[in-house]
């Protein structure tokens, strides 16, 4: 479970966070949704460590990251914003490395990376160097590379940005796989059709504060809306991130 | 504590694997490790040619005007390999024209003026500001003299006197350069290369490590994970190292190669070796270097954004080191206790007096040791603190 309070961050004179508040439970797809430079990758950049929060706090299933910093990281995967590989790496190595990272050995983390290259199918770039390989498949491997320790928290920062119509729809499976499975889910987005294709939970974010949340039915009835993509319109006071 | 040392071997041997996969930097690195050692080579043997071997063996050129004017002059220089050419009708324009080196001119009046025991003038047309004519000049002077003298004694014994009495000194000049010392004037440059590769030999590794991670964006997914940052730059530091070990031993077996095997007799005239055993000893004064090096090679990845922009910074680095290096060259500096305070000072010096064969002060080594080795440790806290900013993810301004 991940929890937000209070969340202020500013980056010299741009205020990036202004106190941003939202909870997102195990066994649920909670999505962040915003227009660009609405503060999304500033808030997961908090929740996985990255960057300290001027004021309010957050927790990963009750750890405090400032201060158990080595254990949240243990209870969460991330796909940040940036997800670059190892080019002189193989796809295998590249997601060993992170499992070892974690603390796995031997014939666990071999079977679980198996398990993954089978989850993502990537059977047929498994053993290749990554240089070269398409954003699709470079987005795989960094997924499978944060899940290899199997967190309970799991946190995407646009993970279908740049994705084919397939490997979209191969990703959202996914994700929905891991609900399924009872971890907490947070992906962030700025684009409407996403989240709403995959999200039961959904916090409208725009410059750096909530506007709306809950489910898409609590957002309708907030807004006062009858679709969503009006009810996005209505919460962001804008059109930006409706185009497809 | 186990966990940690886990952890930093892990990233440890990734950057290694990594960086040796990496076929590029690693013929970059292997050519940098040559270079010193050949380029040195390459300039001992063209100065021994030019200036060191033995003049003698090739027959002087003398233009001579007025050789008939004395004939046992001439027979006298013909016997010590000298060729008797006429002159052009005027020597002293062909001289500063630099056709010829040297004009010998013997007057009419030589050949009265010396049979009757007065100084018989002859005459040496010469351009002393030319480089390239001094072993002629020399050479011809040298001849004359000599020949001066022989016929002086003659003169004085025909008379009973015994020429010694004209030698109220006999300077005898003991010269202790041996060929090695002659020559360690270029090896002076030696620890210069040595630094070069000190700092060369793992740059690429720890720029790819760093500003090289920042640029392919996989810096904030690797430090989402539970790693304390002081253990990625120990691993990521750990991992420069033995690539910079590798260079600088390869540069010395270079070295080794060079002055032990190629026979650089031929080119200047005498043999030439560096005792093995000073190789080893200027291996491990080395090593300290390479931590200091790797130290503050990642202090500064720590502000570069890209791998380009770490390269330049990083590129500069063992310029700085390397400038006492080359005033050592012309200006000797004597190896005192303060100079081995100075972190990779010290080791030139060191170096220098290992090259020589001279005998070392322990002390020495093992102040210029503990400094550099202090001097790094202190670094690398440097380093964790600013691996711990925030800024890192985006690379400071």
């Amino acid at each position: 479970m991940i929890q937000v309070e209070n969340l202020h961050k500013s980056f010299g004179k741009v205020n990036a966070l202004k106190g941003v508040s939202f909870t997102a439970p195990n066994g649920q797809i909670t999505g962040l949704l915003g227009p660009n430079g609405a503060g999304k990758t500033t808030c997961l950049r908090i929740l996985y460590t990255l960057l300290h929060p001027d004021q309010g706090w957050t927790k990963i299933d009750g750890l405090n990251p400032l201060k158990d910093t080595l254990e949240v990281q243990r209870h969460i995967g991330a796909l940040p914003d940036s997800h670059g590989l190892y080019p002189r790496l193989t796809t295998r190595e590249n997601i060993r490395y992170y499992g070892q990272l974690h603390g796995l050995r031997g014939e666990e983390l071999e079977k679980r990376i198996d398990r993954l290259i089978q989850l993502l199918d990537m059977q047929d770039i498994e053993l290749r160097r990554t240089d070269g390989f398409s954003s699709g498949q470079r987005v795989k491997v960094a997924i499978a590379r944060a899940l290899v320790h199997q967190p309970q928290n799991v946190l995407l920062d646009e993970p279908t940005n740049g994705l084919d119509v397939m490997s979209t729809r191969s990703m959202r499976t996914f994700i929905r796989g891991l609900r399924d499975e009872g971890k907490c889910i947070l992906l962030s987005s700025h684009i409407m059709q996403e989240i709403s294709a995959l999200c039961d939970n959904i916090v409208i974010l725009n410059r750096g504060e909530v506007v709306a949340s809950g489910t898409p039915e609590d957002i309708l009835s907030s807004t006062g809306k009858l679709n969503l993509e009006d009810a996005f319109v209505a919460a962001i006071g804008s059109e930006e991130g409706l185009e497809r | 504590m186990k966990a940690s040392l886990q952890r930093i071997s892990i990233v440890y041997k990734k950057e290694v694997l990594d960086n040796l996969r990496d076929r590029r930097s690693l013929i970059s690195a292997l050519i940098s490790t040559i270079i010193g050692p050949a380029l040195l080579l390459v300039m001992i043997v063209i100065v021994g040619k030019t200036l060191l071997r033995d003049q003698t063996e090739n027959k002087l050129k003398l233009h001579v005007v007025g050789a008939e004017n004395a004939p046992t002059l001439m027979l006298f220089l013909k016997q010590n390999n000298v060729e008797i050419l006429p002159a052009p009708d005027d020597p002293e324009t062909a001289i500063r024209n630099g056709d010829l080196n040297i004009v010998l001119v013997i007057p009419e009046d030589y050949g009265v003026n010396f049979e009757n025991g007065r100084p018989a003038t002859v005459q040496v047309i010469e351009d002393s500001s030319r480089q390239s004519a001094f072993a002629d000049i020399q050479r011809t002077t040298d001849l004359l003299e000599n020949y001066t003298k022989i016929i002086g004694s003659l003169r004085l014994m025909a008379r009973g006197i015994s020429p010694t009495v004209t030698e109220a000194l006999a300077v005898e000049t003991v010269d202790v350069s041996t060929p090695q010392t002659q020559v360690l004037v270029f090896l002076n440059m030696m620890p210069y290369f040595i630094i070069m590769v000190v700092f060369v030999g793992g740059m690429y590794v720890i720029i790819d490590a760093t500003a090289g991670e920042r640029e392919r964006g996989s810096l904030e997914p690797l430090l989402i994970n539970p790693v304390a940052r002081w253990e990625f730059v120990m691993g990521k530091v750990l991992a420069s190292i033995p690539f910079a070990i590798l260079s600088v031993f390869v540069t010395l077996s270079a070295f080794a190669l060079a002055f032990n095997a190629f026979p650089l007799e031929e080119y200047i005239g005498y043999p030439m070796s560096i005792d093995l055993k000073a190789l080893v000893g200027i291996f491990f004064i080395s090593l300290p270097m390479i931590f200091l090096a790797s130290a503050v090679q990642m202090i500064i990845s720590s502000f570069t954004r890209s791998f380009k922009e770490a390269q330049t910074y990083i590129g500069f680095l063992p310029l700085i080191p390397a400038l006492p290096g080359i005033g050592l060259a012309f200006m000797p500096v004597k190896a005192r206790l303060w100079t081995m305070m100075i972190p990779t000072f010290g080791q030139q010096l060191l170096i220098n007096q290992m090259m020589r064969g001279e005998s070392i002060n322990l002390l020495n080594i093992v102040v210029s040791t503990a400094v550099t080795t202090l001097a790094a440790v202190a670094l690398i806290f440097v380093a964790f603190r600013l691996y711990q900013r925030e800024r890192l993810l985006f690379g400071a301004k």
